[in-house]
């Protein structure tokens, strides 16, 4: 962002010279770049909600392209809507929430609309509920209200699958809520009986609390222990030992010796067996929560392809949903609509914008015959497109296949802790089963010998074991997203700890993917600052990464462009523009050449991007643009040294570029002249001679790479199909965040380790008491509590960054223009 | 003493079970389904939008 420039006041963005609107409004001049953010403005400060501009938080403008031009159709929309007790119920998708304002915007103007009876909309998920009177409004009405404001509304319909996995959760958290509750309740009874073993208590006292105790535990056992009574059973089907079956074990053997002690007046261990089932209850919360964190905003990017499309049936375009879509159709894309599904062009040449799914932050220009990408925007012409593939098939379904892959496999960390438990069921059966062998060939009056039995397997049965590896991945992935640092998954974390070679491409992820003019040239007869104003005049009005680039370079002189009429944008080549001394064209060679401009210089050296311009047909001079390196690039090089990891550079560009890279930079490699395929061939070289790899990218042509290493790490930046891919997800563009995660990860995985062996301590401890037969419940629970404690404490210090992982964030300068929104 | 003992379990019981019903309503309605945007929903004291005019025909 260039802050000479004014700023919109509605939409934040710099307005280019020459297209200022000012308007008054409540009394005040404000400054709009366009119609639209004027209208904008005058319908939320016309609704009383102008403290929406105080409100917001973010100094960057960007409101999804495309944004405006929809229509909504009630005929549609209108199997998205529900029926409810107040009148209709509808969800949908809100494209372009940044921010709490933009939550309590959307909600205050649907509010608004005569009809509608509440608007909620969920801060982490987007989705807006709306429930309205269907006399008074229509879901279009709706629809259109939050389109005016700039958001992209999408109709939303959970699908079985989503609608499963919510309910599971809800009932997750009743189960859990309900072991919680009654094991409070148990407490206080297992507290007096405690209390009675001391000091002495009457047997009706002591059988009242008892039979309460029962009373309570029984639903927790049965009823919140249910998905474990199962996954036992289930495993004990398939002769498999894991930690469910541990667990069970445990519980039916306290519970079972319990009920039997009431009838024969012994020692209950009911607080046991309750308190193993809510801890561990409370280990699976923890664990969903940490895969919904990461699991966040995939949800929308698959959401990207539109639902309808416009097919040729006949003479005449026909709108239909997206699904019913088949190969060879024929359909039409008009300009800022995406594409609903991949096909080949068949109209004239359009520029696409690919960011969501390439990462490519320049436009590209397709050819007719060229193919297309579902999800990508078409931005120039209107296109009409073979489908090549349904949308079921399309190139966003299948990235939304790997990624709901990815996420239901189960960490290997987690896998860790059942594969101890694995081990230690067998092992503790013997023992209990040694126990009772002991004590009946060598009978004591003290001891029944199969209680003693019982009493191992109670004792035996960590319940800190199911909180030990979610806590540690909860509480880390939780630190880390505070920073920017999205961990997939447990086994990302894992795998993040055990890295050896770290390979990076070069745009946008060791260079920061802004061009900066490097070098001026102009023709003789013409000075840097004419050449730079004549580039500047024709660029004014364009978001072109490059033209950008130009435009800030002509500020940071002191040159304010004048607006050109007649600005033609040639795709792929440059643009023209008409002043009074003649046609002026800005672009690339071919533009030039083809204009019959001569005495074009020899190309630059690789690594630069020449912008030419020429004045009717006499040759003015070029510009030369380079993508400079990220600030910390160096520093974080060094750090990972120190790490153990070597670095690697993996570039397309030519070798020329790639040396001069590894000069500047503390490389210990770098290769260049790199397809996709060659980069992902690269890193499963590295992975079969035993490195593991951290590969760092962004867009399509990493994404084979990203796959094939280790773990994928992507940088934000418009690049959703490679954040989508990728295990590792760093969503501020800096790399001083990188070394966080990787630091953070190890820290995990040791603490992961120190936690397992906490969870298995105190019970083993107490073991030799049950043996001995002189096990009582307050053993047990102890032994219990203070395993659960030290396993939650021990993960809650990876709440807080060590002093190494600050200091690597104090090498990395302040995010200003990408703060929280 | 015992029966005192009783009645004090039971109405802790009775106490406890009430709050867990809305608990378990709670979580059938959905009020934890967002667990992000009440922090930020709870500094907002706005005036009532007001509900009187269409502002479709505003601009």
């Amino acid at each position: 962002m260039n802050d000479s420039a004014p700023q919109c006041d509605h939409c934040a963005l710099s307005i280019p010279a020459g297209v200022l609107i000012e308007d008054e409004v409540s009394g005040a001049t404000r400054k709009f770049c366009c119609r639209g953010c004027q209208g904008a403005f005058r319908i939320i400060h016309g609704a009383g909600l102008g403290v929406f501009y105080g409100r917001r938080d973010w100094g960057q403008g960007g409101l999804p392209e495309g944004a405006f031009d929809q229509q909504y159709d009630d005929g549609y929309l209108a199997r998205f809507v529900q029926p409810a007790e107040t009148g209709a119920e509808m969800t949908f998708l809100l494209e372009g929430i940044r921010c709490a304002s933009c939550v309590w915007l959307n909600e205050k103007i649907l509010q608004e609309l005569p009809g509608v009876h509440s608007a909620r909309v969920n801060y982490g998920t987007h989705r807006a509920r709306v429930s309205f009177d269907p006399d008074q409004t229509t879901p279009a009405a709706l629809f259109a209200a939050v389109s005016r404001l700039g958001y992209l509304p999408r109709p939303y319909s959970a699908d079985t699958a989503t609608r499963l996995a919510e309910q599971e959760r809800r009932s997750l958290l009743i189960r859990f809520g309900t072991a919680a509750f009654l094991s409070m309740q148990l407490m206080g009874y297992s507290l007096a009986l405690y209390a009675g073993y001391f000091q002495g208590i009457d047997a009706d006292s002591r059988w009242l609390m008892q039979l309460f105790s029962a009373l309570v535990t029984t639903p927790v056992v049965f009823y919140c222990g249910w998905p474990f009574l199962h996954s036992a059973w289930r495993s004990l089907k398939n002769r498999s030992a894991g930690m469910d079956l541990l667990i069970v074990l445990g519980v039916l053997a306290a519970y079972g010796a319990s009920l039997h002690a009431m009838v024969f007046d012994g020692e209950v261990y009911f607080d046991t067996a309750a308190m193993i089932i809510t801890l561990i209850l409370a280990g699976r919360l923890f664990e969903g929560a940490a895969r919904r964190q990461a699991a966040a905003g995939v949800d929308r990017l698959l959401r990207l392809a539109p639902e309808r499309a416009l097919r040729r049936e006949g003479e005449q375009w026909c709108e239909i949903d997206s699904a019913a879509l088949q190969p060879d159709d024929q359909i039409l894309v008009r300009p800022g609509e995406r594409f609903p599904t991949d096909g080949q062009l068949l109209s004239e040449a359009t520029e696409i914008d690919e960011a969501a799914v390439t990462g490519e932050p320049l436009p590209v220009l397709r050819q007719a015959g060229e193919s297309v990408a579902a999800g990508t925007l078409n931005l120039t012409t209107s296109a009409q497109v073979r489908v090549s593939a349904s949308a079921a098939n399309s190139f966003v379904a299948r990235v939304a296949r790997l990624v709901e892959e990815a996420q239901s496999r189960r960490a290997p960390v987690q896998a860790l802790a059942d594969r101890l438990a694995a081990g230690f069921v067998p092992l503790v059966a013997l023992l209990a089963a040694a126990t009772w062998g002991y004590w009946s060939f060598w009978p004591n009056p003290e001891v029944n010998p199969l209680l003693a039995a019982v009493a191992v397997l109670v004792i035996a049965c960590p319940c800190a074991l199911g909180l030990a590896t979610p806590t540690a991945v909860l509480v880390a992935s939780g630190a880390a997203a505070a920073q920017g640092i999205l961990f997939r998954g447990g086994d990302v974390l894992e795998a993040s700890a055990r890295l050896t070679l770290a390979a990076f491409d070069k745009t946008g992820t060791l260079t920061t993917g802004k061009p900066q003019v490097v070098a001026l040239h102009p023709a003789p007869g013409i000075n840097q600052e004419q050449l730079l104003g004549w580039a500047a005049l024709a660029e004014a009005g364009s978001n072109h990464p490059l033209a950008r680039g130009i435009l800030a370079a002509a500020r940071s002189r002191g040159i304010e462009p004048g607006m050109g009429q007649g600005v033609r944008a040639l795709p792929g080549l440059g643009v023209e523009v008409k002043t009074p001394q003649g046609l002026l064209r800005v672009g690339n060679r071919r533009l030039l050449e083809q204009a019959g401009v001569l005495a074009l210089p020899a190309p630059a050296p690789g690594g630069t991007t020449e912008v030419h311009l020429a004045l009717g047909g006499n040759y003015l001079g070029n510009l030369l643009l380079a993508d400079p390196l990220r600030p910390e690039a160096a520093e974080t090089l060094k750090s990972l040294h120190q790490l153990g990891l070597k670095s690697t550079l993996l570039t397309g560009d030519n070798n020329a570029a790639a040396a001069r890279a590894a000069s500047s930079l503390p490389l210990d490699k770098a290769i260049g002249e790199l397809l996709p395929a060659d980069k992902a061939r690269w890193v499963e070289e590295a992975t079969a001679r035993g490195e593991r790899v951290l590969m760092v990218g962004d867009g399509i042509n990493d994404a084979p790479a990203l796959s094939a290493a280790s773990v994928g790490c992507a940088m934000a930046g418009g690049t959703d199909i490679a954040l989508a891919t990728s295990d590792l997800v760093l969503t501020k563009p800096d790399l001083a965040h990188l070394l966080v995660a990787l630091r953070l990860a190890r820290r995990t995985l040791s603490i992961i380790r120190q936690n397992l062996f906490w969870a298995f301590a105190y019970n083993l401890l107490a073991l030799p008491l049950a043996a001995a037969g002189t096990l009582v419940p307050i053993h047990a629970a102890v032994a219990m509590a203070l395993s659960s404690i030290c396993v939650v404490g021990n993960s809650l210090r990876l709440a807080k960054l060590s002093g190494h992982e600050s200091r690597a964030l104090a090498l990395a300068p302040p995010l200003s223009e990408n703060s929280p929104c | 003493m015992l029966k005192s003992t009783l009645i004090l379990i039971l109405l802790s019981l009775f106490l406890g079970t009430g709050v867990w019903l809305v608990f378990t309503w709670a979580v059938k309605k959905g009020e934890f389904d967002d667990t992000e945007g009440p922090k930020f929903r709870m500094l907002e004291d706005d005036p009532q939008p007001r509900k009187d005019q269409n502002h479709a025909e505003k601009d």
